[in-house]
């Protein structure tokens, strides 16, 4: 038995149409790949496209490469992810599913009020599939907490669990602000987990969980991504042998720049030194600049000549990020980059005692605030009135405020 | 509101702290019972300590009616018997509240007028007892046997932060009383807790009521065996892992020092360098680089082959890199953090232990110095069978992480709670660290009086009476008490099952809908 796991295409990412279409081109590429290893199905564990409804000339594109899977025999067992998932079911995934090209194997019935998920068992190879799809602010834990893992569990033969959702024990370090699920909302004694969401390079086996795979995206949809992963890939397994397929569009330069108490004329004599005599020939070049400046400001450098010099270089793209890069004048500046919640608390805090209220002093209405605000995020419940939901939001804040 | 009681007894005797009563015929003093000797302009609180028989008849003559009444079934009755025959009750005095100020007590500093009546407390009689806005709830007041419907609260972030010491035989509550603290705090704003939890009995498991049905949801359940839904498998990376961690662990000194020699030169990776015998700067002895090795196989579960390092338990290379963090930081938002530690040696329990204690030590160290601590709830560790970490003999080898916390811990909002039914095996200064103790029944001399030597309160009287507590019964004594509470621990599931049915109520209204399945005839 072969088969490969890919998550996370994300087919039209990208602001730059330039990047966009090399979402497109990493899914043609990687489709070729399986086609050649002649895989027996394939996997896609979510976010095949970036948004619900793409643009028609990714759909086109999509389309035409799993067409090419259709007619080489190998069919696509696919779930909606955070990105592609639709509440309505105005989803892509559906219309391909309805053409034939994919199987969403989120399927299933209410059996006492627990979520019974359906097995569909590959024609050619009897592996049984099930899948769960991925919602936004991991939403999809409220389906895990209803679903019925036993009929899952005591399921023989070869299972395959899709999921797309991130995993509290296997976030890595980096990766800790991401809302996350418990590895134990999957069912147990699968023999493969085709995983998505998070793009990660993961491989995990433990006692009760075999082969839980991230494969990472298709293609880098960041900055960070492009610097960390540089390109994008999938899985093979091959008979228990887990092989990742790289997928090369295009090669990543990373040139990261110490500004530190360097001038603008500084920056752009270190910027120079690292591109001279390189070739950038078809590659994605990638500029960090981070420190603060001891004079000027950020515009000062040039960016446009050193942009013309990498370009003149062959290079494909080039990617600035200047995100920590702070010129002395902006020394004000009191938030630094923090996770949201922290940021939020700085926030808060910054502008606490603007109004007085009368036996309310700052650590009160510091909490007041942070409650108002979990309050107001409150999302709408799935089947919920839009006046239920607004009476249940004012009531949350008339209780904070003891109205 | 006046309060009538039911009169017990009358003042005939005594000095301070050894008040001598008469009891009254139709009634019956307990040991630990209080009672209230009333005038016109104050109350004060009396609690029973001792009792004795005591009768207007000689001893001579007592021995003879009952040799009579044995020998010669000559029954004898007395003339005004229960004027002649009657029992003695020994007091202390514990408080005395001011009529004209209900709400405020005093200690008590003399002694009520002789010939004054003792009448049973009333609820009436106890509105000086506040709450606290962060208010920890203990239990119901207890006059000896008897409870009251008067809950008892003390400063929570108080009483946390300054170690409580839970202490009793085994069999007479601790478990109980731990998982109604643990119900009353989970999902208050004041505190959290981490609870490092040998016997996996407050999460909950197979259907018993526990943590785990808390209406909050805020409580984060960490496990290495048959994780349930919604649990966490307890993985920890191996590069969390720093030689200091080891600290509460036997290793020699040699060991230690390799240990911290690969850590100073692989870093993250040194237990994985340690393991595939990488080389190191430093020269050492093979066979104490062969014994550290095997001992962190096996301490670690770890296999070795082929070059390739595999993990089996809890410790991984791939999983659990943000476990310890994670932790940290559901700590400082008010959850409740359980970890089964049922299934490790006591070792591998106090690693764990160690790792998670220090990282949230060093954090709230953190935050005193950059002065955000008061933003940041009370953290407070629940170690059970406290001597192991807190002992005489562990503490001559050297301190730990915990015995840090207890010296001081409180300056950084991070206290213990420690239970143990053995509080002799641990050092004074310790447990006088302990500013509160929660006192169950003790029957051994020797722990009670350990217990006794370091209580907030003058329990010097009270050693029977600690002797005497039944199955939930306790004492309290605490910096933040003006008199040492007796209470009743209210059953755990009555309590949670309150909560839990109000909390069910409220969730059967929730509609439940699953957007995005597609639903299929079966």
């Amino acid at each position: 038995m072969k088969f490969a796991h890919m998550a996370d295409c994300h087919i039209g990412s990208w602001r730059d149409p330039q990047l966009r279409e090399l979402s497109s081109e990493a899914f043609k590429t990687a489709i070729a790949q399986c086609i050649e290893e002649k895989v027996d199905f394939l996997l896609i564990a979510g976010d095949l496209f970036h948004t619900a409804i793409p643009g028609i000339e990714h759909i086109r594109s999509a389309v035409k490469e799993l067409k090419r899977l259709k007619d080489a025999g190998i069919p696509v067992y696919i779930i909606a992810g955070s990105h592609d998932y639709s509440p309505s079911g105005k989803t892509m995934i559906d219309v391909l599913e309805e053409a034939g090209l994919v199987l969403n194997v989120v399927k299933g019935s209410i059996v006492d009020g627990k979520l019974h998920l359906k097995l569909f068992t590959d024609k050619k190879t009897g592996v049984k599939i099930a899948g769960m799809l991925g919602k936004r602010g991991t939403l999809e834990k409220q389906f895990y907490e209803s679903l019925d893992k036993e009929s899952l569990e005591k399921e023989k033969g070869f299972k395959i669990f899709l999921f797309h959702s991130a995993i509290t024990e296997l976030m890595p370090k980096e990766l800790t602000s991401i809302g996350a699920s418990e590895l134990s909302y999957l069912p147990k004694g699968f023999d493969y987990y085709a995983g998505g969401h998070v793009h990660i390079v993961k491989e995990y086996t433990g006692k009760d969980y075999k082969n839980v795979i991230y494969p990472g995206p298709l293609f880098p949809d960041s900055f960070a991504e492009l610097e960390k992963l540089g390109n994008g890939g999938f899985y093979i397994y091959d008979n228990g042998k887990l092989i990742r397929k790289e997928v090369l569009i295009k090669k990543t330069a990373a040139l990261v720049i110490d500004a530190e108490h360097k001038s603008p004329e500084e920056v752009e004599e270190m910027i120079a030194a690292k591109i001279h005599d390189r070739q950038f020939t078809d590659t994605i070049v990638l500029l960090r600049i981070a420190g603060r400046l001891k004079t000027g400001k950020v515009s000062d450098i040039n960016f446009r000549e050193l942009f013309r010099k990498i370009n003149a270089q062959g290079a494909f793209f080039i990617l600035k990020n200047t995100h920590k890069l702070l010129a002395q004048e902006f020394e004000e500046i009191k938030i630094e980059e923090k996770s949201i919640a922290e940021l939020e608390d700085a926030l808060v805090r910054e502008h606490l005692g603007q109004a007085k209220i009368t036996g309310v002093d700052t650590d009160k209405e510091f909490l007041l605030a942070k409650k108002l605000i979990a309050a107001f995020e409150t999302e709408k419940h799935e089947g919920e009135k839009v006046y239920e939901y607004e009476d249940r939001v004012r009531k949350a804040g008339d209780k904070i405020l003891e109205l | 509101m006046v309060a009538s009681g039911v009169v017990k007894g009358q003042i005939i005797s005594g000095k301070f702290g050894e008040i001598l009563a008469r009891q009254k015929s139709d009634s019956a003093f307990e040991l630990g019972e209080i009672v209230i000797a009333e005038d016109a302009e104050k109350k004060v609180f009396l609690q029973v300590y001792d009792i004795e028989y005591s009768s207007q008849v000689s001893q001579q003559n007592l021995e003879l009616i009952s040799g009579l009444a044995l020998e010669e079934d000559a029954a004898m009755e007395f003339m005004d018997k229960n004027l002649r025959n009657y029992k003695l009750a020994f007091l202390k005095p514990l408080i005395t509240v001011w009529k004209k100020d209900a709400k405020n007590s005093v200690l008590s500093k003399s002694l009520p007028e002789i010939f004054s009546t003792l009448r049973t407390v009333e609820r009436e009689d106890l509105s000086f007892l506040t709450r606290p806005a962060h208010a920890l709830c203990l239990g119901n007041l207890r006059s000896g046997s008897h409870t009251l419907n008067v809950p008892i609260y003390l400063d929570g972030p108080a009483v946390l932060t300054h170690h409580v010491l839970i202490t009793g035989t085994t069999g007479k509550g601790k478990s109980v009383l731990m998982s109604n603290l643990l119900w009353d705090i989970t999902g208050k704003s004041y505190a959290s807790l981490l609870v490092l939890d040998p016997h996996d009995e407050y999460y909950g498991r197979n259907h018993a009521i526990g943590l785990k049905d808390h209406p909050s949801g805020k409580v984060a359940y960490y496990t290495a065996r048959d994780v349930p839904t919604g649990a966490r498998s307890l993985k920890i990376n191996l590069a969390t892992l720093r030689p200091q961690h080891f600290g509460c662990l036997d290793f020699s000194d040699a060991q230690e020092q390799a240990m911290n020699a690969f850590y100073k030169e692989y870093g993250a990776k040194w237990v994985e360098s340690i393991i595939l015998e990488k080389p190191v700067k430093v020269a050492f002895n093979d066979a104490t680089i062969n014994v550290l090795k095997r001992r962190l196989l096996y301490l670690l579960d770890l296999d070795f082959s082929a070059n390739q390092l595999f993990c089996n338990g809890v410790f991984d290379i791939t999983a659990g890199e943000n476990t310890v963090k994670t932790i940290c930081e559901e700590l400082e938002k008010t959850s409740t953090v359980i970890i089964d530690t049922s299934n490790f040696s006591g070792q591998v329990e106090l690693l764990i232990g160690s790792l998670i204690a220090s990282e949230l030590f060093a954090r709230y160290r953190h935050y005193k110095r950059d002065g955000t601590i008061a933003q940041k709830p009370v953290a407070s560790i629940v170690l059970e069978e406290a001597p192991r970490v807190l002992g005489k003999e562990v503490l001559e080898k050297g301190g730990n992480i915990f015995s840090s916390i207890a010296r001081e811990g409180r300056k950084f909002n991070v206290g213990l709670v420690a239970i143990t039914q053995l509080p002799s095996l641990i050092p004074r200064e310790i447990l006088a660290n302990m500013n509160t103790k929660i006192i169950l029944g003790t029957e051994m001399a020797g722990e009670r009086q350990a217990i006794i030597d370091s209580a907030s309160q003058d329990l010097s009287t009270d050693s029977r009476n600690i002797a005497a507590l039944d199955k939930g019964e306790c004492l309290i004594s605490s910096n933040f008490s003006r008199f040492a509470i007796p209470i009743k621990v209210p059953f755990f599931e009555t309590l949670a099952a309150q909560d839990i049915a109000s909390a069910k109520s409220a969730a059967s209204k929730e509609k439940r809908a699953f957007p995005g399945v597609q639903f299929t005839q079966e």
